[in-house]
């Protein structure tokens, strides 16, 4: 229950951030998605079905708060990478910040990609990123998932430590 | 023998002694012509170099340490004014912005008091959160009165159209969104077309709108206002949409017409809902701006 709470207050806190963000930066703000990083950490530390499930609750949370007219394509697409993640943190050792890194850079490529075949398949008409635009988000994404991951893990050190 | 030897030490020293106060009884009576007695110009000639030095030293000492002290004090006030400068310039800032505020919050009033609809004023609480879609989110929604698919505008122009709404809140699809269409017309030829989103503009920030199902024959030419023509029963009629950027050449029956919208979409703060939907409402010329400017 507490797990659930942390999640939800963490898919909270990634909506204020990004109104915040979208308030101070209007033009920028779209290039960065905390959403991807709750569904990131959910995954690695919590295991593929956490992982899926905090990542369809995030996308919806922002389908209907930045998405377009239908909602859902990115609970969907989310969804889909908060498994990947999850799967890939029960086969690999991703607890390193370089390897987390990694992982995040990658995460925002899929979403990216997955979220354009979708809107495709459902004949949304999208924004579609240019390479140079989805290399820029998904730095921006891996370089903030950094720094907020390694945040967390210290912080969870020190109370496990308390 | 030896009486008679301290008699005459002591007689010398009387002498020494009387000789001495002979000098200095006679010394005050002599002027040496600078007004002063000989023992004066002897004792002062003797000492002054040194009193000269100690004032010298003195002086330096006290001048080093009264311009430490006042460098100190200097130092102490130049923060203090630093810290001073800062806050009067904080509090210039929070006028100036307080100012634009209110030009701004003017400008929607004036755009208010003659809209013949009923309008709410809204505040823009986000912007686009995602790099798929272009929206925004306002701070009112069913409790306020804002339906769905109401329109969106600022006293520049026509922002977009509610497409979800909450019971305090809703989401605006921009005009910029790919997604969006208005029913438009030139205002000066009276063609009809269509404006949705369209690509960014190369390098700029900001976007443009392109203008479809214009016909490859219509009188189109750069520079021309385009309104809104209500036949999708969403905008009224006349509402300032953007001007004519550039007209492509024929392709088949249409050409294909960019528009530079008048709307600020870069920095919207605060929109007008507008309630419902009349057929037919212009906007004052007063309140129309150049979508160059």
């Amino acid at each position: 229950m507490t797990r659930v709470l942390w999640i939800a207050a963490a898919i909270v806190g990634a909506l204020l951030a990004q109104s915040v963000l979208s308030q101070l930066t209007p033009l920028h703000a779209r290039d960065f998605d905390p959403f991807l990083l709750v569904l990131v950490y959910c995954g690695l530390i919590l295991g593929e079905t956490q992982g899926m499930l905090a990542g369809a609750a995030a996308g919806w949370v922002q389908d209907v708060h930045f998405g377009g007219t239908i909602v859902g394509l990115s609970g969907l697409t989310k969804l889909i990478v908060g498994f990947a993640v999850g799967q890939s943190g029960r086969h690999f050792n991703l607890s390193s910040p370089a390897s987390r890194l990694l992982v995040v850079f990658a995460a925002t490529l899929v979403d990216a990609v997955l979220f354009a075949a979708l809107a495709s398949v459902f004949d949304v008409k999208i924004y579609e990123l240019s390479v140079r635009g989805l290399a820029a988000r998904a730095t921006f994404n891996a370089l903030a998932g950094a720094v907020v991951y390694e945040i967390v893990e210290r912080r969870r050190q020190r109370e496990a430590n308390a | 023998m030896a009486r008679v030897l301290d008699t005459a030490r002591d007689s010398r020293v009387i002498l020494g002694g009387l000789v001495l106060v002979h000098l200095i009884v006679i010394s005050r009576q002599v002027d040496t012509g600078g007004g002063r007695s000989l023992l004066q110009q002897v004792v002062f000639e003797a000492l002054s170099p040194g009193q000269r030095a100690a004032a010298a030293a003195v002086r330096g000492i006290g001048g080093a340490y009264d311009g430490y002290v006042d460098l100190r004090r200097v130092h102490e006030r130049n923060r203090a004014l630093e810290a001073q400068v800062a806050d009067l310039e904080r509090a210039l800032q929070a006028r100036e912005e307080d100012a634009r505020a209110a030009a701004r919050l003017r400008e929607l009033l004036d755009l208010q008091h003659v809209l013949p609809v009923e309008t709410i004023a809204a505040e823009v609480v986000a912007h686009d959160g995602v790099p798929w879609f272009r929206t925004l989110t306002i701070d009112k929604g069913r409790a306020a009165g804002v339906d769905l698919n109401a329109a969106v505008i600022t006293p520049t122009g026509i922002v977009g159209r509610i497409t979800a709404v909450g019971p305090r809140a809703a989401r605006v699809q921009l005009l910029l969104d790919h997604s969006s269409g208005v029913g438009v017309l030139v205002e000066r030829t009276r063609v009809m077309g269509v404006v949705s989103g369209q690509v960014p503009a190369s390098g700029a920030g900001t976007t443009e709108l392109v203008m479809s199902y214009v016909s490859s024959i219509a009188d189109v030419k750069v520079d021309d206002v385009v309104v809104t023509s209500g036949l999708d029963h969403i905008f009224p009629k006349g509402l300032l949409v953007g001007r004519i950027v550039s007209v492509g050449p024929p392709t088949g029956l249409f050409r294909e017409i960019r528009v530079a919208p008048s709307a600020h979409f870069d920095r919207i703060e605060e929109v007008l809902v507008l309630k419902r939907a009349p057929d037919a409402v212009s906007l004052p010329r007063s309140v129309r701006s150049d979508p160059a400017s």
